[in-house]
């Protein structure tokens, strides 16, 4: 009891510092990569190839004035950075990185696990924007809000055909399956699809990234943020799309499975898929634009949702019929 | 197990009691969100782990939605409310709540020493989705179908009231 209770807590903090080591150099990747899409250069002048420009940008972040503007709630704008960076981390314990003991949490429920907390996370998005006493951050709140409502209903409609053929609502089963069975992404490109759209929304990645819009909105919720308080927002926000990317490569690609037959190593494969959709984001994100929030709600409502729940319908009556499994 | 149950007990009525008496109404809506994230962890000490999963994602989830009213119906007034218009209601409520709770202590102490602790423990099995899901397919066939009935109406007819350009609007 003592001995499991003490080897998750190492497997926690081994995941949260390779979670950080890896937000650190996403920010590398995506200003590298987006000065490559946009024809410049991007940070290269702190080290090698600009790769110490994120402990440059975190002694800078530590270092600014902690600003608490006058008509803020105190307690919520102090909360809501915590909020928002506690459940970002934590989304990631539930997805298995290696066979068995390669997991924090092995949960019978991971994928519903993975869910309830990035909804979670939500709230410190929506009370930042309502504790900054402020007019562009409260609509930057409300329109996460929105967005959480709409998309989260198409995402959760893209994952239970994947439940209904695999059986399962643990993670590890699901990647099981795929070794056995093929990868989802072949036999669920429909639910695919649907759920890599909500996700970018989930994610608040282009082209649904209305919640901090800065041409509308300055800079969304945290507009009145400076300091270790913005840099927790920032963190939290590319650790969605880390999990994200990682959610994804589990459901439908596989997961740690190795791929054509190659060797099993833990970690590698499910970085190697992880970082396929990490560049995808990033590839959307560098040649596309932001829809208009309006538009991006109906979307979700009216092409969206209906489309998965079709595609569940036809699911459930292939698995009935005895299909799958 | 102990020290989680007071704990656990505790912060729900600590939660309950903040999300009645704070006289900020989204402080309050949020202690709400609280209170049911903690009772999500409960029920799944308790073995009924889908349930817990579930109170979180819809009910915490619901607050989400309360956030919204309070800033579209109180937000252009004030935040923070006023004197209470029914002040003899509160006293109302705790009476009813209270007498409710009784209720319920009496159906559990009942239910439990039918039971037995064990019974319960064997019957629940993880409370996953996988035993769940049966006795509400099987068993509870047509409640299910008629709640499920119920919400599509109330989803038509709202659409059909907030439909543009009929009636008064």
């Amino acid at each position: 009891m003592i001995w499991q209770l003490f080897l998750t807590a190492v497997k926690a903090l081994v995941l949260i510092l390779a979670l950080l080591f890896a937000f650190a150099y996403i920010t590398w990747i995506m200003r590298r990569g987006l000065a490559r899409f946009q024809v410049r250069l991007g940070p290269n002048r702190v080290g090698p190839f600009g790769l110490l420009q994120p402990i440059a940008d975190a002694v800078k972040a530590i270092f600014k004035e902690d600003i608490t503007v006058e008509r803020a709630d105190r307690v919520l704008y102090w909360l809501a950075p915590l909020i928002a960076f506690t459940f970002a981390l934590a989304a990631f314990a539930a997805i298995p990185v290696g066979p068995d003991g390669w997991v924090v949490a092995n949960l019978d429920m991971g994928v519903l696990y993975v869910f309830a907390v990035s909804e979670l996370a939500v709230y410190g998005i929506f009370l930042a924007g309502w504790a900054s006493g402020s007019k562009y951050p409260l609509m930057g709140g409300l329109r996460s809000i929105a967005a959480l409502v709409g998309y989260e209903l198409a995402l959760g409609m893209a994952i239970l055909p994947v439940v209904l053929m695999t059986g399962s609502l643990n993670l590890q089963d699901i990647v099981a399956w795929q070794q056995k069975h093929g990868y989802l992404i072949l036999w669920q490109f429909p639910a695919f699809l649907v759920y890599f759209v909500a996700s970018l929304a989930e994610m608040s990645r282009t082209p649904f990234d209305f919640a901090e819009a800065e041409q509308e909105l300055v800079a969304g919720f945290h507009t009145e943020y400076a300091s270790m308080k913005f840099v927790s927002f920032y963190i939290a926000e590319l650790l969605h799309w880390i999990t994200g990317s990682a959610l994804m490569a589990t459901l439908f690609l596989g997961g740690w499975a190795a791929p054509f037959g190659l060797p099993e190593v833990p970690v590698l494969w499910l970085f190697l898929k992880w970082a396929i959709f990490i560049f995808l984001v990033l590839w959307i994100w560098a040649s596309w634009f932001r829809t208009r929030y309006d538009q991006m709600i109906r979307f979700a409502w009216g092409v969206l949702l209906p489309a998965a729940t079709v595609w569940f319908l036809i699911t459930a009556y292939y698995v009935a019929k005895g299909g799958a499994l | 197990m102990i020290v989680f149950n007071l704990l656990a007990g505790a912060l729900l009525l600590l939660t309950g009691f903040l999300s009645v008496y704070l006289r900020n109404a989204v402080h309050a809506a949020l202690a709400l969100a609280a209170n049911f994230v903690v009772m999500g962890t409960v029920y799944m000490v308790l073995q009924a782990r889908f349930l817990g999963w579930v109170q979180i994602i819809v009910y915490a989830g619901a607050i989400m939605v309360l956030f919204v009213f309070v800033i579209m119906l109180l937000y252009a007034a004030q935040a923070e409310v006023g004197v209470d218009p029914l002040p003899w209601m509160r006293r109302a409520a705790a009476g009813v709540a209270l007498a409710g709770f009784l209720a319920l202590a009496y159906a559990f102490s009942a239910a439990r020493s039918a039971l037995g602790d064990k019974a319960a423990t064997a019957l629940l099995q993880g409370g996953t989705a996988r035993v769940l899901g049966p006795v509400l397919w099987d068993e509870w066939r047509y409640p299910v179908m008629l709640v499920a009935a119920l919400l599509f109406v109330a989803t038509v007819a709202a659409v059909a009231l907030l439909r543009p350009g009929r009636g008064t609007a």
